[in-house]
């Protein structure tokens, strides 16, 4: 499960949910890319699950790259406790993702399989996403 | 194979910033620039459907007819929406016949490696120096019955006539290895939302 090795701060303000995607919207390492077409946040639960999908479809011999990490820690109250006395504890790590960000990318396996993959995976995550192909690929 | 030449009627622009550019997109029309050869930049708008379609490939050499003068040009640089596949400005770069330039190809691969083995290409595309006139659309390097271990370097791409690699002997183009199992996940119960030291604790814990 990806999850940063330390932070300087443990609780962080909530991510700015506004704007595009700066970088990261082109297909750089692999063939194919599934690219966010809504905003979330994506926990690391919802990345591995989205890898693990991709992964136990392609079986064996494509390769997998992930281009987001869930460096963002979000915090949560208990449960039936009152308002007041400071800010929760941290509950999950989320990767702020906007639309236009490549978020995994796919290599090494046949188009009809990197697409059903991609598609798989696609389901695993809160948001819209579009199955991209590098540019200048055949 | 070189890609031909398109010719592009184009307009000279003559309002600027974000509020002229955003109406001229507004009006079908893509803005760009055009510079080089020490001459002073010239700001045109390119028709949007006959400019994006000239354009899908990114080493398009272009011949602008505006009036009476023809200058030929090669995309530089091309802004798109990462959403809408729309075009949003593009510098072009002036080439003069018999011209050499550099500009980065695609990297097509051949052949298939030896069983039980894959490829990964560390670059998509590779810069090359070719006549500007006689671009290629591509490179390929030939993977046949490639073997773990045995890497494909610069010198390994087959160039078309003419046309020269601009890298080192030793850059890396694609790596061949054995085909491992990909982790499948069945033991991933590990701790997700574990606690994560912070800085000012681990530089405690040090002292």
């Amino acid at each position: 499960m990806l999850i940063p090795r330390r932070v300087k701060y443990r609780k962080q303000h909530r991510p700015g949910r506004k704007g595009m995607a700066k970088g990261g919207t082109e297909v750089s390492f692999g063939e194919w890319g599934l690219q966010a077409t809504g905003r979330a946040y994506v926990t690391n639960r919802q990345i591995e699950a989205a890898r693990i999908a991709m992964t136990r479809y392609i079986k064996r011999g494509g390769h997998v790259w992930i281009n987001i990490f869930p460096d963002r820690p979000l915090t949560k109250k208990p449960a039936e406790v009152r308002m007041g006395s400071g800010k929760g504890s941290p509950e999950f790590w989320v990767a702020n993702i906007k639309p236009g960000r490549v978020m995994f990318e796919l290599s090494g396996v046949s188009d009809e399989v990197a697409r059903e993959a991609l598609r798989l995976a696609a389901h695993k995550l809160p948001l819209k996403a579009r199955i991209v192909r590098r540019e200048g690929g055949e | 194979m070189a890609l031909d030449i398109l010719d592009l009627v184009v307009e000279s622009r003559t309002d600027f910033g974000k509020g002229a550019a955003r109406r001229a997109r507004r009006e079908g029309y893509i803005p760009a620039v055009l510079y080089g050869h020490g001459e002073e930049p010239r700001h045109l708008l390119l028709p949007r459907h006959e400019g994006f379609l000239a354009l899908r490939n990114s080493n398009q050499l272009l011949r602008l007819v505006e009036g009476d003068s023809k200058e030929m040009a090669l995309p530089k640089d091309i802004q798109r929406n990462p959403l809408k596949d729309e075009i949003k400005h593009v510098d072009l770069i002036i080439v003069r016949r018999g011209e050499r330039v550099t500009v980065d190809v695609p990297v097509e691969v051949t052949g298939e490696v030896a069983p039980e083995h894959t490829y990964v290409l560390d670059v998509n595309s590779v810069p090359v120096e070719a006549d500007a006139l006689d671009l290629p659309d591509h490179v390929t390097i030939d993977l046949t019955d490639r073997k773990a271990g045995e890497h494909v370097y610069a010198p390994d791409v087959i160039l078309p006539a003419g046309v020269n690699l601009d890298l080192d002997e030793e850059y890396l183009i694609a790596t061949v290895d054995l085909v491992i199992e990909q982790d499948l996940g069945e033991d991933t119960d590990e701790e997700a939302n574990g606690e994560v030291p912070t800085v000012a604790e681990e530089d405690a814990e040090k002292e």
